[in-house]
This record gives structure tokens, C-alpha cells and sequence, in this order.
């Protein structure tokens, strides 16, 4: 025998008798796994250095959930990671490839290549085709050649080389900036006629920080979800040893990086409204 | 009697088929305050306007003028609080004329509850309405759906339960002057740097019962740090594709040329580019 | 997706009338109103809501509408606001037309006709009160299809439900204006206590014949106890 239950709707409209609450109206209750946690990186690569910064803010909606997450990450043997998206997957995605970074140093007794650490990471992403980590990472460091490298990714493992990118909320304002100040778009040799693009050369890495920051607080004027701090992360060749000197533990471990690259960090303040 | 328990497919049905949408967020980010105080009252605002998560201008007037007396600060879409102080602010100006009073705030925030009810929320205008009359001090907000409260502090927008904290842990009766213009600043410097959709500027203003002061921009603490580079091109970096120059008695064969005399200081200035640092 | 407001269900019966446009400001409340010895009692909470966030947590849902008929607001804040505003204009019109005025039967009834006639539109849940030389102290009832029932008390708004039970218990015939107070401030009192709709202090007034309309405020701090001495805010 049914049972029979009263519907939901049923309970209060047939009899008109019923009262106003704020719970009024069927909800359909959709859940997603998926936040978008805004904040912006971007990445240049320079003869002999590569530079990844990214802003601090972490936000859902309207909300600042934190003004102070790092999203460029140390992965080790000289690799620097950035993501944005949604902050979650990124730190997960960035604790993965150092996890299997180190794990590739353990047993290969070498630091891996900024290449061979490309398709690794790859590699990573694809193995979740069907869910996805929501994520844009940037991977910077320094090649065999000790050439500052860039690799690009989309959410699911296409990635290629690149001399410069942003990624995330702001990333449409900053992708035009880079592209003229960088790669020296749509700039022409003075008295050329319009004839000669000027050809983006090494640029010195104190002109490219500077450029990095002017990107930053020109974002956070114009976009709600950038701001709070800048982390700005530069990975450069290690300085040769003086001559006789004894190596120490440390320095060590930074010669076995594949592309000699020592990695350092400068944190400072952008506006917090 | 076994089988399937089938009981609560109608229910699960009828859920399906009523699936209501999650009501989307449309507010306009704003954070916009009011504040009673012995001797008049103070309204406030930050002075960002967005278009999604691009801020469209970083010093806007939240502050609209409705009468000498009567000031209103406007949160939700942009266009209807513009366009809705404004045609209360006409009929108030006509109302105060054919009687030959001074408008009362209660009169303009009556104007603005019926004309937003009769809209049914379509007009998206969430206001703050403060100002003096002959009776007295008053603070009002009117909601788009043409609901009214009276209230000795009020706060409105996406910044207001950051703003509205600042309230309910600093109010006080009997408030004079300076300290209603500081709490209604410090409930917007609350919105401003925890609420995304509110930045930059902190507008006042104060009406007590002989003037209305608008202090624009009361408090700027997001004031641009300068650039590091200088990003003047130099002459002759954008390619010139075609160059066709048109001689002055040429003129009027593309555009209406009105000779201006001597004294009419009509001149063509040729504006300079201003460029950063 | 259909608008639901005024739609039938696809069974042709179900008629959502639990609607309410999207931000609108709701009076999800604790309203009641009771006849007694000498008059009425209207009595109602404080809280205002637009989704989980109190709008006005000190908000007056007790409207007068003439000197001796006051109602009890609840559902939403806009609507009730402007049928309270419409009624009130229309029985001012009836005192001076009429040159006395008018019933409490007569200002429900406008209460009813409208709401009834805009039934689509409105999502109003209203009591009217109050007294007359006529009948002395009378309750209507407006619930949300624009239907009038007159009753010696009645509760309504979604913090209702949880004291009917309580009322039916401790209701009697002619109390006291002592023992009315006292049976609508605890029957509030409870209301708040299970509703999270409703909330804030608990407001009451005290209509009696050829008397001034008395208010009363209680305080959640002060657990809503009677002021020391005669009170009237």
C-alpha cells in the first residue's frame, strides 16, 4: 500500500491559510566543487633569469577570504610554480609537483630539467581530464642552458613555451601591457618609418622588475579582485664560486640544479581596497 | 508486501519541476551609510563603480542632491538611483514651489517609495534619504521594492554588513557633530577595504538645519602609488600609415566652420597627451 | 523557468503563494492581535530580513491606520507598507465624507478588497484591530489570498506556527488588559524563541474605547520583562 505524503507545496497553498516566512520558495540546491578565488600571475623569462609574480589576495564573490596567499611556489631544483584559479586545487597542484620533483631527485641522484618538469606537470593535469583542477599554472626556471624558461598551461595539460604570460582575473589588462613593454608590440625603431618593429632584446632584470610592478598596481586600480601584497619571485643563475673556496652543503644542492638556478622572493604592499 | 518504496517520487517530481533558479546577485558594489545625530544628520559613501569585477570609475558621486536640505546616497544600479533622485528632486522643487514650503524628507522619501513600488523592483535604486526640515532631523532608506525604514543609523549596499559592524559596535546616543561625520567615515573605510565591491574615496555629507555640506572626497586613502618607469613613446615608435594634411580654408568642405571674433578667446588649442611620471 | 507568482502547478491545484521577488524585504514575522475586556491588543516582533541578513531590527509592524484601527503587518515590507498607505488614505476620506469614522468592519473590509483584488501582486498577510462605538474591540484576520475572518484572536506570519498550540491552551474569554498583555507577550515570546524569522524587541498596543492608543515596548536584554512602573514608549 503507498503511503501517501503530503507535497511540499501542498502543505500551505491549498487552504490560503498559510503565512509568509523567509524560506518561501523551493530551492533547488546546486553545489559545485568548483570557487573561482580570483588574484592574477604573470611570468617573463629573460636571457638568464625568470621572474613570476603574482598578487596576494584571495577572494569568493565579495569577500577578501585572506590578504596574504602566496601563489608562486617554490617546487624545488630551481622550479618556481604559479597558479591561480581556485586556491585549493593550486595548492594541492603545487604540493603534487614538488612532492614529485623531489621524487624524481631521489631516484635519478639529479635535479630535473625545466623541460622534462613541463611534461611532468602535463602529465598531472591531464590524469584528471574529467575533473579538473581549476587551475592556470605558470612553471618558471632556468633551462639546461641556464635560459630563463616559461611554460604555460591551460586546465587540462596544453602547455607550451613562452617568453611571457599572465594569468587570472586580471590577466586581459596585463596581457596588453606585457605584450608592448615586453615583446614590444606594435613599437617601431624611432625614424624608421614604421618600417623596422623594434625587436625585443635582454632586457636587464631591474627594468623587467619594475615593469612587473607597474603591471601590479595598474590591475589593482582597475580590477576589485587584485590587491593586498605582490610576491614577486625571481629565479637567476647562482653566482660562480670564488676560486678555492670550500663548497658548502647548501651550495651543493644548488650546483645539482639543472639549470644552476638559485631562487629568491620580495614581498611588498599594493592597495587593499 | 515487499518491492520498491515509491513514496517519494511525486515529492522528488515536484521538486524537480519547481527548481527555482539561485537568485543572482546583481547589486551594484557600494557601500552607503547614514547617521542621526544631535543637531542634523550625516550620510556617507565610497565612490567605486563597477561592471562585473572592473572597476569602471575609481571617484563617482554617490551623493545625489534632491533639495537644498535633502541629500540621498544611492546604491544598486547606477542609472535608476541617478535617474530617480532626480525626477524626485524635479517634483519636489515643483511641490515646494505650488505650496510655499520648504520640501520635507518625509514628502521625498514618500515620492520615492511609491514611485519604486509602482516599478515592483524593476528599478534597481537601494537609498539612503537624509535631510532637515522644519520638523526635524531625519534618516530613511528605501529599498527598490519600495519598502521604507526609519532609523537612527542605516547602511545600504553590497559594503553594508561591513559598514553595519562598525555601527553596532561603536553607536552612541546623543552623538554630536564630529562624531556622527567619523562613525559614518569609519563604516565606509569598513566597506571599502573589506567589501570588494566598494573602494577608493570616502564622500560626506552633512545637513543640520541652516546648510548642507558635501565634503567630497572627506578621506582618500587609496591614493596611487607612483609608476617606476616612464612610459613616454618616443616620437616617431608608432608606425604612421597614412598622412593627409588639410589645409585651413579646406576646412569647411568637412565640418561647419563658425568664425569666432577677436574677444571670443576661441582658440584651437592642440592638447598634449599628459603621460605618467 | 515559469514565473510562479499567480501560476498553477502542472497538477493545475498548487498555487505558490509563499512567493517572494528576489531581494525583497521580508517581514518574516510574529504577529497577534486579541480582543479583551476593555479593547484590543495588537502585538508583533521587530525583525526584518532580506535573505539571512536583519535589515531593521527594531521595526515598527504596527501601523496605525485611523485613531482606533491599527494593523499588524507581515510578508512583504513593500507591499503591506502601500496597502497600509492606500487603506489609510481611503478611511480618512471616509471621516470626512461620512463625518465619523469609520468601523473596524469597514476598515477591514478595505483591507480585504484590496489585497483580494491584487492577490496576484501581493504577498500581505494582515490583522486589523481595533475599536468602535459601535462593537467596541474587534480582530480581523487578512491571510495571504485576501480572505477576512473575524475571530476574538488571532496569530499570523511564519513565527505563528509554532504557537498556536500555546494560545489554544491559555486563551479565555474577556481578560483583563493585565492578563491580555501578559498572554500575548508570552505567546511572542515564544514565537521568537522557535522562529529565526522573527526576533528583536516585542511591540505591543493597547486600543480602548474612547481612550488614546497606548504602546508598549519589551526588551530581549531585559528578557522582555515589564518595565518598573507604567511604561509607554
Amino acid at each position: 500500500m503507498a503511503s501517501s505524503y503530503m507535497l511540499p507545496g501542498a502543505q500551505q497553498a491549498p487552504s490560503f491559510h498559510s503565512h509568509p516566512s523567509t524560506a518561501s520558495q523551493p530551492r533547488q540546491h546546486h553545489w559545485s566543487p568548483y570557487t573561482e578565488n580570483g588574484g592574477v600571475i604573470l611570468g617573463i623569462a629573460g636571457k638568464d633569469y625568470v621572474i613570476l609574480a603574482g598578487d596576494t589576495r584571495s577572494s569568493e564573490g565579495y569577500s577578501i577570504n585572506t590578504r596574504t596567499a602566496r601563489k608562486i611556489f617554490d617546487v624545488g631544483s630551481g622550479l618556481v610554480l604559479g597558479v591561480v584559479g581556485m586556491s585549493a586545487d593550486g595548492e594541492e597542484l603545487a604540493r603534487r609537483v614538488a612532492r614529485k620533483i623531489d621524487d624524481y631527485k631521489r631516484s635519478h641522484d639529479k635535479h630535473i630539467t625545466v623541460n622534462a618538469a613541463a611534461v611532468m606537470l602535463s602529465r598531472i593535469l591531464y590524469a584528471k581530464r574529467f575533473f579538473p583542477y581549476y587551475v592556470q599554472p605558470l612553471l618558471g626556471g632556468l633551462d639546461e642552458n641556464g635560459v630563463g624558461a616559461i611554460y604555460t598551461y591551460d586546465y587540462v595539460g596544453s602547455f607550451e613555451r613562452e617568453s611571457s604570460r599572465a594569468f587570472g582575473a586580471a590577466a586581459s589588462l596585463i596581457t596588453p601591457f606585457l605584450d608592448n613593454q615586453i615583446n614590444l608590440k606594435n613599437q617601431f625603431e624611432p625614424g624608421s618609418n614604421g618600417e623596422v618593429p623594434r625587436k625585443p632584446g635582454d632586457m636587464p632584470r631591474e627594468t623587467v622588475e619594475k615593469i612587473v610592478k607597474d603591471a601590479f598596481t595598474s590591475a589593482v586600480e582597475r580590477h576589485i579582485e587584485v590587491g593586498d601584497g605582490l610576491q614577486l619571485v625571481t629565479v637567476m643563475r647562482a653566482p660562480p664560486r670564488a676560486e678555492g673556496a670550500e663548497p658548502e652543503e647548501e651550495e651543493d644542492e644548488r650546483e645539482k640544479t639543472a639549470g644552476g638556478g638559485v631562487i629568491s622572493e620580495v614581498m611588498s604592499e599594493l592597495k587593499k581596497d | 508486501m515487499g518491492g520498491f518504496d515509491f513514496s517519494n517520487h511525486t515529492r522528488n517530481a515536484a521538486l524537480m519541476s519547481a527548481g527555482m533558479p539561485a537568485p543572482k546577485a546583481t547589486s551594484t558594489g557600494t557601500t552607503i551609510v547614514g547617521c542621526l545625530y544631535d543637531g542634523g544628520v550625516v550620510i556617507a559613501a565610497d565612490t567605486r563603480a563597477t561592471s562585473g569585477p572592473i572597476v569602471a570609475d575609481k571617484n563617482c558621486e554617490k551623493l545625489h542632491y534632491i533639495s537644498p536640505q535633502i541629500w540621498c546616497a544611492g546604491a544598486g544600479t547606477a542609472a535608476d538611483t541617478e535617474f530617480t533622485t532626480a525626477i524626485v528632486s524635479s517634483n519636489l522643487e515643483l511641490h515646494a514651489l505650488s505650496t510655499g514650503r520648504k520640501p520635507r524628507v518625509v514628502t521625498c522619501m514618500t515620492m520615492l517609495k511609491q514611485h519604486l513600488f509602482k516599478y515592483q523592483g524593476h528599478i534597481g535604486a537601494y537609498l539612503v534619504v537624509a535631510g532637515c526640515d522644519p520638523t526635524g532631523s531625519h534618516l530613511y532608506t528605501v529599498h527598490a521594492h519600495g519598502s521604507t525604514d526609519r532609523l537612527p543609523y542605516v547602511t545600504m549596499g553590497s559594503g553594508s554588513l561591513a559598514a553595519m559592524s562598525v555601527f553596532e559596535t561603536e553607536w552612541k546616543k546623543g552623538l554630536d557633530r564630529e562624531g556622527a561625520v567619523n562613525l559614518c567615515s569609519q563604516a565606509i573605510l569598513a566597506g571599502i577595504f573589506n567589501d570588494l565591491g566598494s573602494g577608493s574615496n570616502c564622500d560626506v555629507c552633512v545637513i543640520t538645519p541652516e546648510k548642507a555640506t558635501l565634503m567630497r572626497n572627506y578621506i582618500t586613502p587609496n591614493v596611487r602609488v607612483p609608476k617606476e618607469l616612464n612610459y613616454r613613446f618616443e616620437r616617431g615608435t608608432t608606425a604612421v600609415l597614412q598622412e593627409k594634411i588639410i589645409q585651413k580654408d579646406e576646412l569647411r568642405r568637412y565640418i561647419t566652420v563658425t568664425e569666432v571674433d577677436a574677444k571670443g578667446e576661441a582658440t584651437l588649442t592642440t592638447d598634449v597627451m599628459q603621460v605618467d611620471a | 523557468m515559469v514565473s510562479r507568482t499567480g501560476n498553477l502547478n502542472e497538477d493545475g491545484i498548487h498555487v505558490d503563494m509563499e512567493h517572494l521577488k528576489k531581494g525583497e524585504v521580508n517581514l518574516g514575522t510574529s504577529i497577534m492581535a486579541i480582543e479583551f475586556e476593555g479593547g484590543v491588543i495588537l502585538g508583533a516582533d521587530s525583525r526584518t530580513t532580506t535573505g539571512a541578513y536583519i535589515a531593521n531590527r527594531v521595526t515598527d509592524k504596527l501601523t496605525q491606520i485611523t485613531d482606533a484601527v491599527w494593523c499588524c503587518r507581515s510578508g512583504s515590507a513593500a507591499d503591506t507598507q502601500a496597502v497600509a498607505d492606500i487603506v489609510r488614505y481611503h478611511l480618512n476620506l471616509y471621516e470626512i465624507q461620512n463625518g465619523q469614522p469609520p468601523s473596524v468592519k469597514v476598515a477591514a473590509t478595505i483591507f480585504q478588497e484590496i489585497c483580494y483584488t491584487n492577490k496576484d501582486a501581493l504577498t500581505a498577510g494582515i490583522i486589523v484591530a481595533g475599536v468602535d462605538r459601535h462593537k467596541g474591540g474587534q480582530v480581523y484576520n487578512i491571510p495571504l489570498g485576501g480572505s477576512l475572518h473575524k475571530s476574538k484572536y488571532t496569530i499570523s506570519g511564519s513565527g505563528s506556527s509554532y504557537i498556536y498550540g500555546f494560545c489554544d491552551s491559555y486563551w479565555k474569554d474577556n481578560m483583563t488588559e493585565q492578563e491580555g498583555m501578559q498572554f500575548v507577550k508570552e505567546a511572542l515570546k515564544e514565537a521568537i524563541k522557535w522562529d529565526g524569522s522573527s526576533g528583536g524587541v516585542i511591540r505591543m498596543v493597547v486600543l480602548k474605547k474612547g481612550k488614546k492608543p497606548e504602546r508598549h515596548l519589551f526588551l530581549p536584554d531585559e528578557d522582555y520583562a515589564d518595565p518598573p512602573k507604567e511604561q509607554t514608549a
